[in-house]
């Protein structure tokens, strides 16, 4: 019973969602105030955006370390451009070619080089990394541009902050690409089973690269939404994002074996992570305590993967 | 395309060569539309050469291969499909987490505005599914069907990429009776559409049951090619087989009497009217140290269920098993190996060797300290108790000298063929990775072996070291229990052969009298 209740892929992170709700506003109704509510709408929408891409990956039997590095680094360019006085309209998109050029490196470096792209992606971790530092000189740029910052914590109503609808936006065009055009397929194939997506005639050097580009987009999106946030711009934004991408995806409901991908999961799954953090803000505890719950649901999910799995393997006897 | 003189593919003088040696020798196949065309032969014959060759999954070394009229070589397998070859393979190529209607459409979705239109997808499928009949949701996730109906997937695959080639390469060997005849249901249904079929198959009474004309390759080379109410089971099998059959009772092979260590004492293993599942049936046999026992029967006919039964993969419902006399329940391998029956699967890539260690670990697997003396096993009386603590595990410290010594020992008896020691086990051909596999059951001092398909994707030459190596198992008093697809093997390795029909034994032969064409027709029924 329980293991069918788990078989619906998010259904366990959406009931998790509703139960963390309850739990913190009666401990605590501060939990349910619009300033709350708000930021755990504009941080869930950071992870989600970069969760989105990470699903993909994911389904497709990869992984994308780089991520957080990637926000980090187009956080970084969109300061830079914007204290040297470039408008507003040019900086984003740049921002944005910033996650198209190293997500394609990323590709090129796993198609090319025949990469394990956790392997891949580890070193682009660090080279990023160190651009920023050498951009930075290891100082924090100040972003101003009221603008930027109101394109995400500025409310458009329902004490909604603006982020929520660029990733609901980036929901819907992710959405769109996964299930309903032939790349968003054959991602998913090739993490199902690569000899039969080679076999029905996929180019899989083509999709590899097109999936790193999205998530590297996607990242940089995320990244430019923490420095607008944050009115500045230095190397620990996006530090740890990664695990946190890996995290709502698995939590959201998509297994680590590929094969397929749950975006509504990892929606609810970053919400989660967001609400649990800020809850355990409103409840005072200590903020040192963060990385272990979040390790720890981590496992959770694992497990809960591990069972769906078990499920769906019975029947086939291995021998 | 209604034309019955017009074939589809013609091709002449087909010759692969694979590492310098030639494996198809100039080979002529037409396919006409609407025809079932069988393509037979023994394993290694070039069957599979053929499949890949008009399929794109290799290029010819000589020879030309029309398509309708017009000479082509195909770059890869989706050139081949584009232009309408479609190939049901043995392994069946979908992708279990998608579903039905993705796995159809994968590669060639219809979209418009970049957008997959699953409406209409949605709606051919159902359309083809009906007409194949799995009554099955579009939507069905592919890995929660059966292997028969994913098969069928697969070819409803073939049918919405209107193909007029359809090339099926032993499409039965996972199906049951029932799922069988479906599909030659479907099968002639195509036939009736005007699509070529190209058939590969085994057995010999599906191709008479389906197929209109029917070529026989062996060794590399076209024996015959006939119409099938033209010709009969025995010059099919004598095509097949040509004069081998004399070859295997030559005098150069050393023939097993009956074993002198054996007769004295209890079988090793001992079967008396076993079921097992819906399979197994009835199962009566025995084998004494120092025999060979085979077993022979179609796939289906519960050949490897039967050696996954005594090896504790499947449980055994009725009847009574005894290893050397002693009444035994296995529910799981260990349990066999604790009774020292080991098996060796005919997957050597999923179930065998470990293909990230090289050769020297693979090997020393399985290796006993206890008796230093590799490749010596003790037939009776080791005191296994003491053996088995002793035997390398948790954290008992390596032996590392004796491990090379006993790997080394084992190199030279299989003569396995490896530039050291420390060769990634897949960098080695089939044979020697199978070699392996025999060194490391050897050095486990087993009572009773079960061979499954032990030359399958092995070269000639490796063959005959590997029966080789069959006979000095034999010599060393260790009961051996073959199964295999290749008469010929079996005629060669075993003295007794019990042939398998639908999962119980019909027949109990003695290699020396039979021939295989007899065995065939007791296969076949």
């Amino acid at each position: 019973m329980i293991r069918r209740m788990l078989a619906a892929d998010s259904a366990a992170a959406v009931m998790a969602l509703i139960g963390v709700f309850v739990i913190f506003s009666s401990i605590n109704s501060r939990f349910l105030s619009s300033l709350n509510i708000n930021g755990i709408v504009v941080s869930a929408s950071i992870s989600a955006i970069t969760g989105l891409g990470m699903t993909l990956i994911i389904a497709m039997r990869a992984l994308d370390l780089s991520v957080g590095s990637i926000m980090g680094l187009s956080a970084i360019v969109v300061a830079e451009l914007l204290s040297a006085g470039e408008p507003l309209l040019l900086v984003i998109p740049i921002g944005l070619l910033v996650g198209v050029g190293l997500g394609l490196f990323n590709g090129l470096l796993i198609v090319l080089l025949r990469l394990p792209s956790f392997v891949a992606t580890l070193a682009t971790l660090s080279m990023i990394l160190g651009m920023e530092l050498l951009i930075t000189h290891g100082e924090t740029v100040t972003i101003h541009n009221g603008v930027l910052n109101r394109m995400v914590t500025g409310s458009i109503g329902y004490h909604m902050p603006a982020a929520a609808a660029v990733a609901a936006v980036v929901f819907g065009t992710v959405g769109l690409i996964f299930y309903r055009t032939p790349f968003g397929r054959h991602v998913v194939a090739i993490g199902g089973d690569i000899r039969a997506a080679i076999g029905a005639g996929i180019n899989v050097t083509r999709v590899t690269i097109g999936a790193f580009v999205l998530v590297g987009v996607c990242a940089a999106l995320s990244g430019l939404m923490a420095g607008a946030e944050l009115q500045n711009a230095d190397s620990t934004i996006g530090a740890g994002a990664e695990l946190t991408a890996i995290a709502v995806v698995v939590v959201g409901g998509t297994s680590l074996t590929g094969g397929r991908g749950n975006l509504f999961g990892t929606i609810c799954a970053s919400v989660l992570l967001a609400a649990i953090k800020a809850g355990l803000n409103v409840v005072n505890v200590s903020s040192l305590y963060e990385d272990l719950v979040f390790g720890s649901i981590l496992i959770v999910a694992l497990m809960v993967d591990g069972l769906r799995r078990g499920t769906r393997r019975k029947g086939m006897l291995v021998v | 395309m209604d034309d019955k003189g017009e074939a589809v593919v013609c091709a002449t003088g087909m010759r692969k060569r694979f590492d310098g040696v030639e494996v198809l020798h100039g080979v002529d196949l037409q396919l006409w539309p609407a025809e079932v065309h069988a393509l037979v032969g023994e394993n290694g014959a070039g069957k599979s050469t053929i499949i890949n060759l008009l399929s794109g999954r290799l290029r010819p070394d000589g020879g030309q291969i029309e398509f309708r009229g017009a000479p082509v070589e195909f770059r890869n397998p989706l050139a081949a499909r584009r232009a309408g070859i479609s190939v049901i393979a043995q392994e069946l190529e979908v992708v279990p987490t998608l579903s039905i209607v993705e796995n159809v459409f994968l590669g060639v979705e219809p979209t418009r505005h970049f957008l997959i239109r699953w409406a209409e997808a949605r709606r051919r499928v159902v359309e083809v599914l009906d007409e194949l009949g799995v009554h099955a949701t579009p939507d069905r996730i592919v890995g929660t069907m059966s292997i028969a109906d994913q098969q069928l997937v697969e070819i409803a695959k073939a049918i919405v990429g209107q193909f007029r080639v359809l090339i099926m390469d032993e499409p039965t060997s996972a199906l049951n009776l029932a799922e069988t005849e479906r599909l030659f249901k479907i099968v002639r249904r195509l036939r009736a559409a005007g699509v070529a079929i190209l058939y590969v198959s085994h057995r010999l009474w599906e191709v008479f049951d389906l197929a209109d004309r029917v070529t026989v390759l062996r060794d590399g080379r076209k024996r015959l090619t006939s119409e099938i109410v033209l010709t009969d089971v025995d010059s099919v099998i004598h095509a097949m087989l040509g004069d081998k059959s004399s070859l295997i009772v030559g005098a150069d092979v050393p023939r097993r009497e009956a074993p002198s260590i054996g007769q004295a004492t209890a079988p090793a293993l001992e079967l008396e009217a076993v079921d097992s599942g819906e399979v197994l049936r009835d199962i009566s046999l025995n084998v004494r140290p120092g025999e060979v026992i085979g077993l022979a029967g179609v796939l289906g006919s519960g050949r490897t269920e039967l050696l996954e039964a005594v090896y504790g993969l499947r449980t055994i419902d009725k009847g009574t098993m005894k290893l050397s006399g002693v009444p035994t329940k296995l529910t799981e391998p260990k349990e066999a190996i604790r009774h020292r029956a080991f098996l060796l699967p005919e997957d050597r890539k999923l179930e065998g060797i470990f293909a990230h260690l090289d050769v020297h670990e693979n090997v020393i697997l399985g290796f006993d300290p206890a008796n230093d003396e590799a490749g010596q096993p003790a037939v009776a009386g080791v005191d296994e108790q003491a053996a088995a603590s002793r035997r390398r595990r948790g954290l008992a410290p390596i032996q590392a000298q004796a491990e090379r010594r006993a790997f080394d020992a084992m190199r030279k008896m299989l003569s396995i063929r490896c530039s050291g020691p420390y060769d990634r086990i897949t960098t080695l051909s089939g044979g020697n990775q199978q070699k392996a596999l025999f060194a490391r059951a050897a050095l486990s001092h087993p009572r009773v072996l079960f061979l499954s398909e032990p030359t399958r994707g092995v070269d000639v030459g490796a063959k005959e070291e590997i029966y080789s190596a069959i006979d000095a198992f034999a010599r060393r008093g260790i009961a051996v229990v073959v199964s295999s697809s290749e008469l010929g093997e079996l005629l060669r390795l075993a003295g007794r052969i019990y042939v398998l029909r639908a999962g119980r034994i019909v027949a109990q032969v003695a290699a020396e009298t039979t021939g295989e064409g007899d065995i065939l027709k007791l296969m076949a029924g």
